[in-house]
């Protein structure tokens, strides 16, 4: 009777300093954002977190609990963040019915000859679209040539764990900025992706394969490691809307290029116009690497994407190239940012936005070169077209360059599409909503030519559908 | 009488507060090549913008029938469809668009129906080896960073693909040299036929040599003071535009 | 008496604050009471000299912003309120020329500047100091170009190298007017400069022409405004410059297109040469945007002097820091080219020639 007693009182002790845990430090976290540390480490428990990541989680919070939110760019009105928790635990209640997703998102799924198996999925509804197939006949191809791709959270147990545990938010710390913070206390799915030296990985890997996955989107973290000499392209997102009723995405993409490897990372991207895509992506590359970025961004309400590379190595490179296209209603800040902290290292921006219907695009730069980075070349060149005067163009690059060996030149333009090209275009017969078309699809044509052809199809079909105004 | 294609009458047409044209009559009939000369500044290029209905130019009386039908109001891309052509003296340039791709989807706009890929580009091949012009600058984009003569080429390649029924060419051979006059000249004899019909507008003749010219307007000061056959080009090239202005208008 | 203006040269749309662009402070040690200046003034016949600021001066918004105008206006010991009336083409330009030392340590000079329809004038202001000792310059010029008027503002800043200063501008065109600012940064621990235009008056225009040099650890912050208002207005921004030493400098140029302000242009560029590695340059040009018929342009180019183009005035017989300063010279004719005073332009050459001999960096 007595040991059982005994054994009673121990748990009861265990369950008291638990609560007395969350008494002391707790009850001012709860009150800010409903987001406590007992649902973080509700979170880590269900996610079956090793114990450093569960700590990991904890710190984040704290960080995030105690940082402002960002004093420019623009505004996070429709973002309810007294009530983060409704994000990170959404209740059964909040998720969607087939017959709550908005018509404009059902419309555009139409006319982009979205297959009905695919819609669910992407509107959020349910996991009926089963992309499990191609995802494990993918995997298995690759893992011949030795590439392990798999979702992070299993990669976190077994023989790579060490290896995430020494990437994961190294480049991007939870001390960044207030969401890279949220990312870090709640972040859940997520592509690993390790390419071993000297392999060139012949298909494009693509996130699309893992769009079902439990949690996928909102607070996703993308690792990938290319090693020396290896050769990755990773196709993030894709030109269907993706509806979600919690409609924050704060998601994480870090890139490690190793010695003299290459990787290229595409994204088309076309969030339902409710959500609000703060997406942090960052590279660092080694000596003689080279990463590429190509963009391109139509959907979200606002969106703050600042895709940047750290040329870390001697010799490394940073290419990006974009096209950002802000509707009715949208408020895309995008841009590009570059660290050159190694000598020989060379940077090429090259974007294109264009505004419609009220819509506002801000081009937000820096290209930083720093004192010990001799010899560094950089060129940024953005062009921004004007469709109506509703609309609004920003652009606000800064430079910041510490060294004199450096060579950086800078390049913007502004303007609308001139009456004698329409006037051309309509002289060979195009009407002139064709004509418009044409010239703005040509004025994306260096972003879609980097594409691989579905998805530069898929783009096109996306700028047609924008220019005729038929996407709510 | 044949049947009758263009029919300009008593034509106003100013730019901003400008008026350039100014009472212009005209008409031309199937199977015609007519040439309209005048000085510089007189309103050439002005008149071929009018017919293909330029939206900074403004009709302020008169009329435009082509083909039996009223166009003066019509918006360009109608006017194309109807099968005026219009060569551009200085050719916009349009990064981002192939000009292969472009003439294929600009064929399918004029015609109405889609053309089938390898036929077309048999046609745009073989089209192109008559005007001289290199088979790889189907893949460049529509004239950019083109010569000063390959954007002519690319004009009169455009013609041919669309086929008009009537078809204006702006300055054409400015800025083309001996050779390539020669080839352009071939390419508007090769589209030259009974069931369409020419309007050059030129200041200068090489382009006209070889081909057999009907009518020849002056134009000066935005009226068409004199008109005649092909002898009057010699004339001016003898004696200059001045003395048609002190001798009056003549019909 | 310690100076502290909290932010001046504030970018018009903020950006990451790590970048240090959005704005700056701006300390100085100054005397608590500043004795009434005295500076030289050469006035021609047609331009008069007022007893006040013109009517609304007071709402024209300058470059640096409304903190640093408070404080000249509160320190005001010198200023000049000038006037060309209408129609009045002056016969000469206004020159006006301070020179501070230990007579004069402080200036805080409030100028205006009124040219009524259809006149122009030229106003040179020289600032120029005695010995090595700290001194401090705060200036505030507000202009109001009228119909068709014609106004260009030369300001040259020579100032020794322990000085503070700043000169800050505000404009205010009307239909078809033109107003035209050239600036010379050329001395001082600390140069601040910056400049705003409203172009409210249909066709009316803006021309700046900004080259600064960059020297021991001086530090330059310049921002130049450009607000497209009315329609077919057009604003051209230049800005030239060379930094050695440990100097470092940032330059904002902005091209604001206003809703309305249809059928207008604004170009920008900034060439910047560098020197040494200790320097450190930051460039924020911009461009807002909120009326579809318009054109804006901007260049920026940073970097080491030309290889080729060193060579090959080397092989016509120049040594490497003859070639340089030549270069360097080329880059700041285009707006030594607007000083209209040969001797002006004689004194700011012999200025440059001699920091750049001595400059190691450079020589």
């Amino acid at each position: 009777m007595r040991s059982f007693e005994q054994k009673k009182t121990q748990v009861d002790d265990i369950d008291r300093s638990m609560y007395d845990f969350k008494d002391k430090v707790n009850a001012s976290f709860e009150v800010k954002s409903g987001l406590t540390p007992e649902i973080v480490n509700q979170i880590s428990v269900e996610k079956n977190d090793p114990e450093w990541m569960r700590l990991f989680r904890l710190k984040s919070l704290k960080i995030y609990n105690e940082m402002p939110l960002p004093s420019w760019g623009p505004p996070l009105d429709g973002l309810d963040i007294g009530h983060i928790v409704t994000y990170v635990r959404p209740n059964t209640e909040m998720r969607s019915k087939w017959s709550d997703v908005p018509d404009d998102i059902k419309n555009t799924f139409e006319r982009l000859g979205i297959p009905q198996a695919e819609r669910l999925s992407l509107a959020g509804v349910g996991a009926q679209y089963d992309s499990e197939v191609v995802y494990h006949n993918v995997r298995a191809e690759v893992a011949a040539q030795g590439v392990v791709y798999t979702d992070i959270e299993s990669a976190m147990h077994g023989k790579y764990a060490e290896m995430v545990r020494k990437h994961f938010m190294k480049l991007v710390p939870p001390t960044d900025h207030k969401f890279a913070a949220l990312h870090g206390a709640v972040w859940s799915g997520g592509s690993f992706v390790y390419v071993p030296p000297g392999v060139s990985v012949t298909i494009p890997l693509q996130s699309y394969f893992r769009l079902n996955a439990p949690g996928a989107g909102q607070f996703e973290h993308t690792l990938i490691i290319v090693d020396k000499g290896a050769y990755l392209h990773f196709i993030e997102g894709c030109s269907a809307p993706k509806y979600n009723v919690a409609n924050l995405h704060a998601g994480c993409v870090e890139l490690f290029v190793g010695e003299n490897a290459r990787m290229r990372y595409s994204t088309i991207e076309n969030w339902s116009k409710n959500m609000y895509n703060l997406n942090t992506k960052r590279a660092r590359v080694e000596k003689g690497g080279a990463i590429e970025w190509v963009s391109g961004s139509f959907g979200s309400n606002t969106s703050c994407l600042y895709p940047m590379s750290v040329l870390q190595g001697e010799g490394a490179r940073a290419e990006f190239t974009g096209i950002t296209f802000a509707g009715k209603g949208q408020n895309l800040d995008n841009g590009a940012k570059v660290l050159h902290l190694a000598p020989h290292t060379s940077s090429r921006v090259s974007t294109k936005s264009i505004s419609k219907g009220g819509g506002c695009c801000t081009y937000r730069s820096s290209v930083v070169i720093a004192p010990q980075a001799d010899h560094c070349k950089s060129s940024v060149s953005c062009e921004s077209l004007m469709l109506d005067s509703e609309s609004r163009s920003d652009t606000i690059p800064v430079m910041d360059i510490r060294n004199d060996e450096a060579d950086v030149g800078h390049e913007a333009k502004i303007g609308r599409i001139s009456d004698t090209a329409i006037f051309y275009l309509m002289s060979r017969g195009l009407s002139e909503d064709d004509a418009r078309s044409i010239i703005v699809s040509g004025f994306a044509e260096p972003i879609s030519r980097e594409l691989p052809m579905e998805y530069a199809v898929e783009m096109n079909n996306l700028i047609k559908l924008e220019m005729s105004g038929s996407i709510g | 009488m044949s049947h009758e294609l263009l029919k300009i009458e008593n034509l106003q047409v100013g730019v901003e507060d400008k008026v350039i044209l100014d009472g212009l009559n005209l008409k031309i009939c199937e199977g015609e090549t007519h040439v309209l000369m005048g000085p510089n500044g007189a309103g050439k290029s002005t008149l071929g913008y009018a017919i293909m209905g330029h939206p900074q130019y403004t009709v302020n009386e008169g009329s435009i029938v082509f083909d039996g039908e009223d166009i003066t109001q019509e918006p360009t891309d109608v006017r194309a469809r109807k099968g005026i052509f219009l060569s551009f003296q200085s050719p916009e340039e349009v990064p981002g668009i192939a000009l292969g791709n472009f003439l294929r989807v600009s064929q399918a706009a004029v015609t109405g129906k889609e053309p089938r890929i390898l036929a077309f580009q048999k046609e745009m091949r073989k089209t192109m080896e008559t005007l001289g012009i290199d088979p790889g600058y189907a893949a460049r984009y529509l004239n950019v960073g083109f010569s000063g003569g390959e954007k002519k080429k690319s004009e009169i390649l455009q013609m041919l693909m669309l086929n008009p029924k009537l078809a204006i060419l702006d300055e054409t051979d400015s800025g083309l040299d001996v050779d390539a006059v020669k080839i352009v000249s071939r390419g508007i004899r090769q589209y030259r036929s009974d069931k369409n019909a020419l309007l050059i507008i030129t200041h200068n003749a090489k382009i006209l040599e070889g081909l057999s010219v009907d009518y020849v307007h002056v134009l000066v000061n935005g009226k068409i003071i004199r008109t005649g056959d092909s002898s009057l080009i010699q004339e001016i090239g003898e004696r200059g535009f001045q003395f048609l202005e002190t001798g009056g208008a003549q019909n | 008496m310690n100076m502290t203006l909290k932010q001046v040269n504030a970018l018009p749309v903020r950006t990451w604050n790590w970048l240090g662009v959005n704005g700056t402070p701006l300390e100085g040690d100054v005397p608590e009471s500043f004795p009434r200046a005295e500076g030289k003034i050469t006035l021609p016949d047609s331009v008069s000299s007022a007893a006040h600021p013109f009517e609304g001066a007071g709402i024209i918004r300058t470059g640096m912003g409304p903190e640093a105008e408070r404080f000249v206006l509160k320190k005001k010991n010198a200023g000049y309120d000038l006037e060309a009336g209408p129609g009045v083409k002056a016969e000469g330009p206004v020159f006006i020329e301070y020179r501070l030392g230990p007579s004069c340590p402080a200036l805080a000079d409030c100028n205006t500047i009124l040219a009524r329809e259809n006149s122009e004038l030229t106003v040179v202001m020289q600032y120029a100091s005695d010995g090595e000792g700290p001194v401090f310059h705060g200036g505030v010029t507000k202009i109001l170009a009228e119909k068709n008027a014609v106004v260009h503002l030369i300001q040259v800043q020579l100032l020794n190298d322990s000085a503070v200063h700043f000169d800050d501008v505000g404009i205010l065109t009307r239909e078809g007017a033109f107003v035209e600012v050239i600036h010379a940064e050329l001395g001082g621990s600390k140069a601040f400069a910056g400049c705003k235009a409203r172009l409210e008056g249909r066709r009316s225009r803006l021309g700046t022409e900004t080259i600064y040099l960059g020297e021991n650890s001086r530090e330059l912050d310049m921002n130049y405004v450009a607000e497209h208002i009315g329609r077919e207005t057009e604003s051209e921004m230049h800005a030239n410059g060379a930094l050695m030493d440990e100097s470092q400098k940032i330059y904002r140029g902005t091209i604001d297109f206003q809703l309305g302000a249809s059928r207008s242009v604004g170009h920008e560029s900034e060439y910047t040469l560098l020197f040494s590695p200790n320097v450190r340059n930051r460039t924020a040009p911009l461009i807002l945007c909120n009326e579809e018929d318009v054109e804006g342009q901007h260049a920026a180019s940073i970097g080491k002097i030309d290889p080729h183009k060193l060579f090959y005035l080397m092989t016509r017989g120049l040594s490497e820091a003859e070639a340089k300063r030549i270069v360097i010279e080329a880059q700041f004719t285009p707006a030594l080219e607007k000083i209209p005073s040969e001797e002006l332009r004689q004194t700011v050459l012999e200025w440059l020639k001699e920091r750049m001999d001595r400059n190691e960096t450079i020589g």
